[in-house]
């Protein structure tokens, strides 16, 4: 390495860069669009490999029951049928939180929800696959099914879980403060019960998982619909009982995982147990209502939310207690939970905060990670209560928010801390931009707008077991015959994370995005990355791809400074030449550079590294919603509501959001449309139907009913200027932070448009139109 | 689910080939034409047959044929070709309408007119305005042919007075009368794709004077198993000048005429109370528009 060179990007040592960038901020079109338009992009499941065969799993039409006996012997007999597996051939747990892992790869003596597989089948076709599950007998002893958290918690009877009294997955309790006092002090209280609905990610490409077992090296080779290729590396090799050098994951283009795939479906588990028994690749792809059976959607909230403030406006406590119907098993419960306890203290300053939570069992398709997760429900509570409060006080809704805003620098009860935020400045552009405060109020009955604000986290701080190995790495290649290449186990999941890697190592290496190849995430080739969750790509690859860049100019500059004969200190590089930082007009190409370097010098990669920062004095499951910096959103809906059917028409959003620099604006104006339309989504249409016995009544996209293009509304999204000194570029997470607002922006705006607080999504026609028709009785309108 | 069962396919090719098969095998087949119910059902296992019938490729089944007194709809004509039809929509916007509001792109551009109405949802857009617009179905078999009008031709949830042997060929919808208008409309929780929680179409037929009513049928779906076409609003509304009066009574008229079930889609009591609503704007809007006809 160059040695009068220091690399100095180490996350804590920042040094100021120039913020003058060339390829970071380019909306550069992504490079995998026209493929997907056109359908020649190859996904998981238009994989196939040589003497590949085809695995089916049957599942559980009860909700909840005792596995009596499975007799198998039929499908056997089925010509074509090659294998048939149940829970004894997988009796080890797994789970995404290792500690709490009691999820099976097929149902070991139980049943917990509607859909739950027991068994699984390898045959020679899919239709014989299919045939030999209708032969698989599976005698169940049905137990009574719960399906209400607020009644599962009273059931010690009712056991969904034998070591899991009253069905109570985990609790947790936060005191920071002294929120009894002040809540007794406080000039106005406000106390309202809130629920938040059962909602699924809608990902257009269903789980699939292709298994390649090699008998004669015992290595297995899966390729797998995955956003976290790291945990279920992991999960595979435990469930498995095989070392982790013995498995390969690759994982192809995801056709959206919003969190969904974020983690290790049965899929992967069955095909991979299929393939080593029979010695062939197994391929398994969901039918759209076994993606409904595993959900890992969000969590739905029974929440009462609690707020002091003190006369001039000012918050001074929240009490918040939070039941969470989590479904049959532990999946990402526990960190949910506790993020529902973080996401209260910011973005507003708050000095009095309690929290009381619950995740419950119940025998419904288990909840898990889902954009925004944790943040969306209490957010729903609390801003609509802000623009309550406000009504109280006399002040616009915009006021309050300001006058409670945190900036940059603050530290809340809970140790977060805010290097960097712009959240005022988010405020005043879409309330500027929307003419909210001339609206506000002041339209006709039926019409209304709202605002909304909110935040998410840009990384986190843990590993999800216990480990102080580097959270991401990236390794650059730079040759003659590729330009630069990346490694990075980041994952692409359609969010676009690729582009955005190579736009920033692009940057630093002075080179065109075009000229950088960035390869797709494979455990055996790929550097480590954790994984694709809490909106960390962005940050967490940037510093490890900018260090990495760094230490490839530190030898290539020298080398570029001798060609033109100058000192090593005065060379810059961009746009793919070095130059005389004093006369730019004296340059060389970035290629001469490289060739001249590789041929007296050789081979040349370098790697870099990030770990976020982790905080001290945190309460019980408090370093959970830490993160190194945060993403901040306002939106504001306006809404026209049909007065004779109850139709809320959502018109317009207003959007500013501060992600720091934006790395492709395009990309980032994608994720809060994106963001917009699957908020609208659980605002006003989606939800998960399941009935008294557990029997899940919409399995399908023909009911559950996602927002199409043309329930859109107009949307302007404006990216407030913003340049996060703690990140790398400058910049932050923009991909969850959008979806904070949006939900209560349209119950806001629903408010102002016909006098009516509801506190419970969706927000369905019948709703409304009820609401109405007793606003008319009243003589409102 | 992939199994389809097993069953024969056929691909006649000519409408006397189809008939021919009908007369044979008609007892144990199933039309397909668009597929687009008919593939769902066989995948989700709701339904099994023998035979399948697919009268796709059967040109003269499909194609919109204007006459001195009105239009020829083929059965087989796609429904995203009712949809762009240009000529169609000067005096037939109503079907037209409903036509662009079925299913999704890809399923306009497979479903056929006929198939929309033979699978006799209570749901199906187009059954409202063919009855609105005084649409006569074809119906032929080896014994011969018949024609029955469109509201007579659903019987309930999935049943039709198609007899075994017998398959919907055409569609004749007459000339719309002078100084009329027909509109279409429905409520659902989205803008597109979407299962109608109510659909509606009324056509206006006013007097000489352009503002006495001289004719109104108004057809509710979604709302009864079969189309209802509304006795009350003809009552209420023939002889007179339509005011708001009128209108608030229509609303009530219809709602009391519906027969909505509850599902998971919406109660039968907002589905009453869409109706009203529905009655009361599309009626406004035909009798307008039968004004400026």
């Amino acid at each position: 390495m160059g040695k009068m060179y220091e690399v100095a990007n180490r996350y804590n040592n920042y040094r100021d860069y120039t913020k003058e960038f060339t390829e970071v901020g380019r909306s550069i079109r992504r490079p995998d669009g026209p493929d997907k338009v056109k359908g020649s992009v190859r996904y998981t499941d238009d994989l196939t490999l040589p003497r590949m065969v085809y695995g089916k799993l049957l599942r559980s039409k009860h909700a909840h029951a005792n596995i009596v006996k499975i007799d198998y012997s039929k499908a056997l007999e089925l010509e074509g049928v090659l294998a048939v597996i149940t829970g004894e051939d997988c009796p080890i747990p797994y789970g995404i939180v290792p500690h709490n892992a009691n999820e099976h790869a097929l149902a070991v003596g139980k049943v917990r929800n509607w859909g739950e597989p027991v068994a699984a089948v390898a045959a020679t076709t899919e239709e014989i696959a299919e045939k030999a599950l209708e032969l698989i007998e599976v005698e169940y002893e049905v137990l009574e099914a719960l399906v209400d958290p607020r009644e599962a918690v009273k059931r010690d009877d009712v056991r969904i879980h034998e070591d899991s009294p009253n069905n109570i997955c985990y609790e947790g309790i936060q005191i920071y403060g002294d929120p009894e006092k002040a809540l007794a002090e406080a000039d106005y209280v406000l106390e309202q019960d809130y629920y938040s609905s059962y909602v699924n990610h809608g990902f257009i490409e269903p789980q699939s998982a292709l298994a390649d077992f090699n008998v004669a090296t015992g290595k297995l080779h899966l390729y797998a619909t995955c956003q976290v290729p790291h945990y279920t590396h992991q999960q595979l090799a435990k469930v498995l009982e095989m070392p982790l050098n013995k498995i390969r994951i690759t994982v192809p283009l995801i056709g959206g995982g919003f969190g969904g795939k974020g983690v290790a479906s049965q899929a992967d588990f069955c095909a991979s147990i299929l393939s080593r028994k029979i010695g062939r690749p197994v391929k398994i792809t969901y039918e759209r209502s076994e993606v409904f059976a595993t959900n890992n959607g969000r969590h739905p909230c029974y929440m009462k939310m609690k707020l002091g403030f003190d006369k001039t406006g000012k918050i001074t406590a929240c009490d918040f207690t939070n039941l969470m119907d989590g479904g049959a098993y532990a999946g990402w419960g526990i960190v949910v939970l506790f993020y529902t306890a973080s996401m209260v203290h910011i973005p507003y300053m708050i000095p009095n905060v309690r929290f009381d939570g619950k995740r419950i069992y119940t025998n419904k398709p288990t909840c898990g990670a889902f954009r925004g997760l944790g943040g969306v429900q209490p957010r729903f509570a609390m801003e609509q209560m802000l623009d309550q409060a406000a009504a109280h006080f006399g002040m616009d809704p915009y006021e309050i928010r300001m006058l409670n805003a945190a900036e940059s620098g603050y530290t809340a009860m809970s140790k977060m801390y805010i290097p960097h935020t712009e959240y005022k400045k988010c405020l005043t552009e879409c309330v500027e931009k929307s003419g909210y405060k001339e609206k506000h109020g002041k339209l006709p009955f039926g019409k209304g707008i709202g605002l909304s604000g909110g935040y998410y986290i840009s990384g986190t701080s843990y590993t999800l077991y216990l480990s102080y190995k580097p959270h991401t790495v990236a390794t650059i290649k730079v040759d003659e015959e590729n330009d630069v290449t990346v490694y990075c186990g980041a994952t692409d999941i359609g969010q676009g994370v690729d582009m955005v890697m190579a736009q920033m190592a692009a940057e630093t290496l002075g080179v065109k995005t075009e000229d950088v190849t960035v390869i797709p995430r494979d455990t055996s080739v790929s550097t480590f990355d954790l994984g694709t969750f809490a909106s960390r790509l962005t940050f967490a690859t940037g510093w490890a791809i900018r260090q990495a860049a760094e230490k490839i100019n530190a030898e290539l500059k020298p080398v570029a400074a001798g060609m033109l004969g100058i000192r090593g200190d005065e060379v810059e590089v961009q746009g793919g030449e070095f130059y005389n930082i004093y006369k730019p007009k004296q340059r060389v190409p970035w290629r001469e550079v490289v060739s001249s370097y590789i041929q007296t010098n050789g081979p040349l990669s370098m790697t870099g590294q990030f770990t976020p920062p982790r905080r001290k004095g945190i309460q019980q499951g408090g370093n959970i919603g830490h993160s190194p910096t945060f993403g901040f959103s306002a939106q504001i809906a306006e809404v026209d509501v049909d007065l004779e059917t109850g139709k809320i028409n959502v018109v317009k959003i207003t959007e500013a959001g501060d992600c720091g620099v934006a790395i492709n604006p395009q990309s980032v104006e994608g994720q809060v449309h994106g963001s917009i339309q699957m908020g609208m989504g659980q605002a006003l249409y989606e939800e998960m139907k399941i009935a008294p016995d557990g029997t899940f009544l919409n399995p399908s996209f023909h009911d559950y009913k996602l927002p199409t293009a043309l329930d859109m509304p107009e949307i302007d999204a404006n990216i407030v200027d913003a340049y996060d000194p703690s990140a790398p570029y400058g910049a932050k997470e923009s991909g969850e932070g959008p979806i904070q607002p949006t939900i209560p922006a349209i119950f806001n705006a629903v408010y102002d448009a016909i006098g009516v607080r509801f506190t419970e999504m969706p927000l369905t026609p019948e709703k409304v139109l009820n609401a109405i028709k007793e606003q008319k009785a009243k003589g409102v309108f | 689910m992939n199994i389809l069962s097993n069953f024969q396919y056929h691909a006649p090719k000519t409408k006397a080939e189809v008939l021919e098969l009908l007369a044979d095998i008609g007892d144990r087949s199933k039309m397909l034409a668009g597929g687009t119910d008919l593939i769902i059902m066989l995948k989700e296992k709701m339904i099994e047959t023998e035979n399948i019938i697919n009268i796709g490729d059967v040109e003269e089944l499909a194609g919109i044929k204007f006459t001195d007194e009105g239009v020829e709809i083929g059965a087989c004509t796609k429904i995203a070709d009712i949809e762009n039809s240009t000529e169609l929509v000067k005096d037939y916007n109503a079907l037209v309408h409903a036509a662009g509001e079925l299913g999704s792109y890809q399923v306009r551009t497979m479903a056929t007119l006929g198939g929309n109405i033979s699978h006799s949802s209570p749901a199906g857009e187009t059954p409202t305005p063919l009855a609105a617009l005084n649409a006569s179905v074809v119906i032929e078999s080896k014994r011969g042919t018949r024609v029955v009008k469109a509201e007579d031709f659903i019987l309930g949830n999935r049943k039709n007075v198609l007899e075994k042997d017998e398959m919907l060929t055409k569609f004749v919808i007459p000339a719309p009368a002078a100084n009329s208008a027909t509109v279409y409309g429905y409520i659902g929780l989205r803008n597109a794709m979407e299962i109608d929680a109510v659909n509606m179409a009324v056509n206006v037929e006013l007097e000489a004077d352009k503002k006495t009513v001289k004719s109104v049928k108004l057809v509710m779906g979604s709302v009864s198993p079969k189309p209802i076409v509304s006795e009350a609003v003809p009552a209420l509304l023939v002889g007179k000048e339509l005011n708001e009066d009128l209108v608030e009574k229509i609303g009530e008229a219809a709602m009391s005429e519906a027969k909505p079930i509850s599902d998971i889609r919406a109660s039968a009591e907002y589905r009453k109370d869409v109706v009203g609503a529905l009655a009361r704007r599309l009626t406004k809007e035909a009798y307008e528009l039968a004004m400026e006809a």
